[in-house]
């Protein structure tokens, strides 16, 4: 059986090298049209998932609920983007949105009464601070370094 | 850099609007990933994603924009994305969201890395630190 850190990691790296797609494309297409070409990117591997797998003996309440979470992605991919477009560097933007995880470990505690152990609460305090200090950028330097982008 | 609130520029208000969404899809995520498995979640996600796309597109009057650069970059986000999300969802069948989560949440640094080499950006020592207390944050997490 494979460790859940295998899968975590193999997520990781994708979304590590998606950060960098993000920001070429928005340097080149509106935040909007950003959001449909990534949608068919999702649409390319459907094929093969629906080959792999059904539907079918799912209840309407699953359903429900991965349908709403794919419309929520969609509207967190467009607000990323739109921050991209309007200036953000990938270096501040990509970390910054990282933190959605509070959001998330807000809600689990709250309706899953899921409980992290006490070193797994400090491990999520490392990586939230971790997150907030790779944002931090002071503003004189990314107006100078985001003209410096501009030109890829 | 669009500053006309020195403060707190607009693209920052995108971004606190991101987490939001993105956390509460990690949430739902979760809940959904208890009777389905993460190719189902996957097929559900993509057909949720639709609307949204079709109402962009409707808001745009069709008017999109066809840039190949463009174009590439934006079907690689949706691929990666999408084949990164199978193994988040795989994860989140062995562990609570509260561990997983924190932890993909961390791919942030490969961007960072990638974003030096290719666009030049440059990590100042607050960033340099927060690289560290990432990477510790992943062994204590993955023990």
């Amino acid at each position: 059986m494979i460790h859940w850190m295998a899968y975590a990691s193999f997520a990781i790296v994708l979304w590590g090298v998606n950060g960098l797609f993000m920001k070429l494309g928005t340097n080149r297409v509106s935040a909007r049209s950003m959001v449909i070409w990534v949608t068919l990117g999702f649409v390319v591997l459907l094929p093969f998932l629906c080959e792999t797998t059904t539907l079918f003996g799912l209840s309407a309440r699953v359903i429900l609920v991965g349908l709403i979470a794919g419309a929520v992605n969609g509207l967190g991919n467009w607000a990323v983007f739109a921050c991209l477009e309007k200036g953000a560097k990938a270096s501040v933007a990509i970390p910054l949105t990282a933190l959605y995880p509070l959001c998330t470990i807000v809600l689990a505690t709250a309706f899953l009464k899921e409980r992290p152990t006490v070193l797994q609460w400090f491990g999520i305090a490392l990586a939230v601070a971790g997150g907030a200090m790779l944002s931090y950028e002071p503003a004189a330097a990314t107006v100078q370094e985001e003209q410096l982008n501009c030109a890829q | 850099m669009q500053t006309e609130r020195r403060q707190f520029p607009i693209w920052l208000w995108y971004a606190l609007l991101c987490i939001f969404w993105w956390g509460l899809w990690g949430f739902l995520s979760k809940i959904g990933s208890v009777a389905a498995s993460p190719l189902q979640m996957q097929i559900l996600f993509t057909l949720g994603m639709l609307p949204v796309a079709i109402a962009m597109l409707l808001q745009m009057r069709g008017k999109l924009d066809r840039n190949a650069g463009g174009i590439a970059y934006g079907l690689l986000s949706g691929i990666v994305t999408g084949l990164g999300t199978l193994g988040y969802y795989a994860a989140l069948r062995d562990q609570d969201a509260s561990v997983v989560t924190p932890v993909t949440g961390l791919f942030p640094v490969l961007t960072v890395l990638l974003a030096f080499v290719v666009l030049r950006e440059r990590l100042n020592k607050v960033q340099m630190g927060g690289m560290l207390l990432a990477l510790a944050s992943i062994v204590i997490l993955s023990i």
